[in-house]
C-alpha cells in the first residue's frame, strides 16, 4: 500500500513521449487511420468533459453527447446553412453547449448524484427524440439539409487534408487537456475538491457553492460542445444518430473504466472508443460487440479496480519500478509521496454526493 | 379545425394513454421493489424487460409456440437475469456507495442491449408477441373501441400492483422485504436471510419487467432500443411515488401515459412524449425531492 503513487519526472517523460508519438506516428498511417485518430481525439475530449464533471465535481452524466450535439448542430447549421465562418460557429456552438450544461446543472444543485443521473437520461432522450428530431432545427437551418459543413483553413493552410486536420484536432485536444490539468492542479481544483469533500465545510469557509458547481457544469458541457463542433467538420455532415443516448452511455462507461481522476484517461478513452471497433473488425467478432465489451469491462472494473484502468496500471508500473530501484539502492530514503496526484477511487468520488443527499 | 379534430380524438387517446400507463406501472413497480429492498436504482430495468421480451419473441414468433408459453419463458428469463445481476455484481459491492451500483447497472444495460442486438438484430422491426386478440368491444355509451389486448394490459397492471402490495403486507417474504428495506442490519439480527430476500426482490422485480416488456411490444416500436429506454418512463412514474409508494407509482404511471398521449391528438411533432417526460422529471425532482422532504411508506 506504500508504493509511490506518482513520479513527476517519469510522468513528464511519458507525456512528452506520448505527444511526440501522437504528432509523428500518424504521418505514416493511411488516410482512414488518420481520420480514426482524429475521431479518437474528439471522443477523448468528451471523456475529458467527464473528467471535469465526474472527476472534479463528483456528478455523473449520461447526456454528454447531447451537449456535443448542440455544438455539432450549431456548427452545421451556421456554417452550411448560413455561411458563417467556422471559427465563429465553433465559438457559438461551444457557448450554446456550455449554456445547456449550466441549465442542466441548476436542478443538479439540489439533487444527489442518483437523481441527477436520472435527469441526465431524461435530457438525453429529450434531445434524441425531440430537440434533434427532423424538423425541430428547420427554423435554424437556413434551408439547407442535411448540413455538410466544409473544413476551415488556418493561416492559408487548408485543413482538408487528413494529416493537417489531425494535427489541428491534436492541438485543440492538447490545449483542452492542459486546461483541465490546470483546473485540477490549481485553485479551481482545490475548491472543487473541497466542495466534493464536504459542502458544508466549503460553504463555511466562504466558497460560493452554486457558482462553482454551475461553472464546472458549464466547462464540462462546453468541452463536449467543442468536441461536437469539431466532429461536425471531421465527418463533414451532421446527423442526430451520432449523438444519441447510447453514445453518451458508452462514453460515460469508458470514462469510468479508464478512471475519471486523471487527464490521461481522456487520451486512453478516446483511443479505445475510436480504435476498439476498428480492432474488432480484424477479429472473428464484429464492431457490434464493442458495447458488449465496454459494458462488461465497466461491470468488472467497478468490482475489481475502482480507481480506473489508467491509474491502476500507473500504480502497477510504479510499484514494479520501485521494486527494481529498491533492489538497486538497498536501504535508501524515498521521497514523501505526493498525495495530491492520487486519483480518487470511484468510491470516493461518489461518497460526497451521497452525503449531500 | 385542427383543434376540433383533436378533441374528437381524445376518448380514443384516453384508452391508449391508460394502456401505456398500465405498462409503465408494471415496469415501475418492479423498479420500486428493487430500489426499496436493495437500495439500487436499476438503470438496466428496461434492458432486462427488453431482453426477456426478445426471449418471448424467439419462443412465440420465431419458433411458433403459443403466446402464453413465450410469456412464461420470458418471465423465467427476466427472473434469471435479475438473479444474475444481484448475485454476480450487487452482492460483491455490498457497502459500496449507491452511485457505484447505479453505474454497474449501466454496464448491464450496455451488455444486455448489445447482446440482444447481436442475437436478434439491432435496428430491424420485429413482429410483437400477441398474447390476446386485438379484436375489441365498443365502450358503452361512446364510439371508442377498446381492444381486448388493451383491456388485458390495464387489468394485469392493476392486478400485479395489488398483488405486490398484498404480498408485501400479508406474507412472510413480504414482511421480510419491508424489514430489509427499513434496516438491513436489524433485519439480519431478527434472523432474516438478507441476501436471499434481496435476491428475491431482484427476481420478482425483473420478472415484472418481463411482463411489462411483453405487454408493451404491440404498443411501441419493437426494437432493442425503444424498450431499453422505457426505464426512464418507469423512473418518472416511480419518482411520482417518491420511489417508495406503490399506489402513487401506479397513479403516476397512468398520469404519465395520458400526458404523453394527449398532445399527439393536437400535433404530429415527434418526440412530444419525451418532452412531457422530461418536463415531468424536472417538476417532480424539484417539488417532491426537495431537501428535507417527507418520507412515505412502501405500502
Amino acid at each position: 500500500m506504500n508504493a509511490p503513487t506518482s513520479d513527476p519526472a517519469l510522468r513528464r517523460a511519458v507525456v512528452l513521449g506520448a505527444v511526440v508519438f501522437a504528432v509523428v506516428a500518424p504521418a505514416v498511417l493511411s488516410n482512414y487511420l488518420r481520420s480514426l485518430a482524429a475521431d479518437a481525439l474528439i471522443s477523448g475530449m468528451i471523456v475529458l468533459s467527464l473528467v471535469v464533471l465526474t472527476g472534479l465535481v463528483g456528478q455523473i452524466s449520461f447526456c454528454q453527447y447531447s451537449f456535443a450535439a448542440l455544438g455539432a448542430f450549431t456548427v452545421g447549421s451556421l456554417v452550411a446553412g448560413h455561411h458563417w465562418s467556422f471559427w465563429m460557429a465553433l465559438i457559438v456552438g461551444t457557448a450554446f453547449a456550455a449554456a445547456g450544461g449550466v441549465l442542466v446543472g441548476i436542478p443538479a444543485l439540489r439533487l444527489s448524484g442518483l437523481f441527477l443521473a436520472i435527469l441526465t437520461v431524461a435530457v438525453a432522450l429529450f434531445f434524441d427524440r425531440f430537440l434533434l428530431a427532423p424538423g425541430t432545427w428547420n427554423a435554424f437551418s437556413g434551408g439547407v439539409e442535411p448540413w455538410r459543413p466544409a473544413r476551415p483553413s488556418i493561416a492559408g493552410i487548408s485543413l482538408d487534408g487528413s494529416y493537417a486536420f489531425y494535427l489541428f484536432v491534436l492541438a485543440v485536444f492538447l490545449l483542452t487537456s492542459l486546461l483541465v490539468w490546470n483546473l485540477r492542479r490549481g485553485k479551481v481544483g482545490r475548491v472543487l475538491r473541497a466542495i466534493r469533500g464536504s459542502e458544508l465545510a466549503a460553504a463555511t469557509v466562504g466558497l460560493d457553492l452554486t457558482a462553482w458547481k454551475l461553472a464546472a457544469f458549464g466547462v464540462s458541457a462546453g468541452l463536449a460542445g467543442l468536441a461536437g463542433g469539431l466532429s461536425a467538420v471531421a465527418v463533414g455532415s451532421v446527423s442526430a444518430g451520432s449523438y444519441d443516448f447510447l453514445h453518451s452511455v458508452s462514453v460515460a462507461a469508458v470514462a469510468i473504466v479508464m478512471g475519471v481522476g486523471t487527464v490521461a484517461s481522456a487520451a486512453a478513452g478516446g483511443l479505445f472508443l475510436a480504435f476498439g471497433p476498428w480492432l474488432l473488425q480484424h477479429t472473428p467478432l464484429s464492431t457490434q460487440y464493442f458495447n458488449l465489451i465496454v459494458g462488461g469491462l465497466l461491470v468488472l472494473q467497478l468490482v475489481f479496480t475502482p480507481q480506473g484502468l489508467v491509474a491502476h496500471n500507473e500504480q502497477l508500473v510504479l510499484a514494479w519500478r520501485a521494486r527494481i530501484l529498491a533492489r538497486r539502492r538497498a536501504a535508501d530514503v524515498s521521497a514523501p509521496p505526493d498525495d495530491l496526484d492520487r486519483p480518487p477511487a470511484t468510491d470516493e468520488l461518489v461518497t460526497s454526493t451521497e452525503a449531500s443527499a | 379545425m385542427l383543434a376540433i379534430a383533436g378533441t374528437s380524438l381524445l376518448p380514443g387517446f384516453t384508452v391508449i394513454g391508460l394502456v401505456l400507463g398500465g405498462v409503465y406501472a408494471l415496469a415501475a413497480i418492479g423498479l420500486v421493489l428493487i430500489f426499496r429492498v436493495s437500495g439500487v436504482l436499476n438503470f438496466a430495468h428496461g434492458a432486462v424487460a427488453m431482453f426477456a421480451t426478445f426471449v418471448a419473441y424467439q419462443i412465440s414468433v420465431v419458433n411458433g409456440a403459443p403466446g402464453w408459453a413465450g410469456l412464461l419463458v420470458a418471465i423465467a428469463a427476466g427472473a434469471v437475469v435479475g438473479l444474475l445481476v444481484e448475485v454476480l455484481t450487487m452482492r460483491p459491492l455490498a457497502g459500496k456507495p449507491a452511485l457505484t451500483k447505479v453505474v454497474v447497472t449501466i454496464g448491464w444495460l450496455l451488455v444486455l442491449q448489445t447482446l440482444a442486438g447481436i442475437l436478434w438484430g439491432a435496428n430491424a422491426y420485429h413482429r410483437p408477441v400477441q398474447l390476446v386478440s386485438r379484436a375489441g368491444f365498443r365502450f358503452p355509451g361512446t364510439h371508442v373501441v377498446v381492444g381486448y389486448d388493451q383491456l388485458t394490459t390495464v387489468l394485469v397492471a392493476l392486478g400485479l400492483a395489488l398483488a405486490t402490495a398484498a404480498v408485501l403486507r400479508y406474507t412472510t417474504i413480504g414482511t421480510a422485504m419491508r424489514a430489509v428495506a427499513d434496516d438491513p442490519a436489524a433485519a439480519r439480527l431478527w434472523g432474516i436471510n438478507v441476501n436471499r430476500v434481496t435476491a428475491a426482490s431482484w427476481m420478482a422485480g425483473s420478472a415484472m419487467a418481463a411482463v411489462a416488456g411483453v405487454l408493451i411490444t404491440p404498443l411501441i416500436n419493437f426494437d432493442t432500443f425503444s424498450l431499453t429506454v422505457v426505464v426512464i418512463d418507469a423512473f418518472t412514474a416511480a419518482l411520482i411515488g417518491r420511489l417508495t409508494s406503490l399506489p402513487w407509482t401506479v397513479v403516476g404511471a397512468m398520469f404519465l401515459g395520458l400526458a404523453q398521449t394527449y398532445p399527439r391528438a393536437f400535433s404530429s411533432q415527434s418526440g412530444l412524449g419525451e418532452l412531457v417526460t422530461f418536463g415531468l422529471v424536472l417538476v417532480v425532482l424539484a417539488v417532491l425531492f426537495r431537501p428535507g422532504g417527507r418520507r412515505i411508506r412502501l405500502v
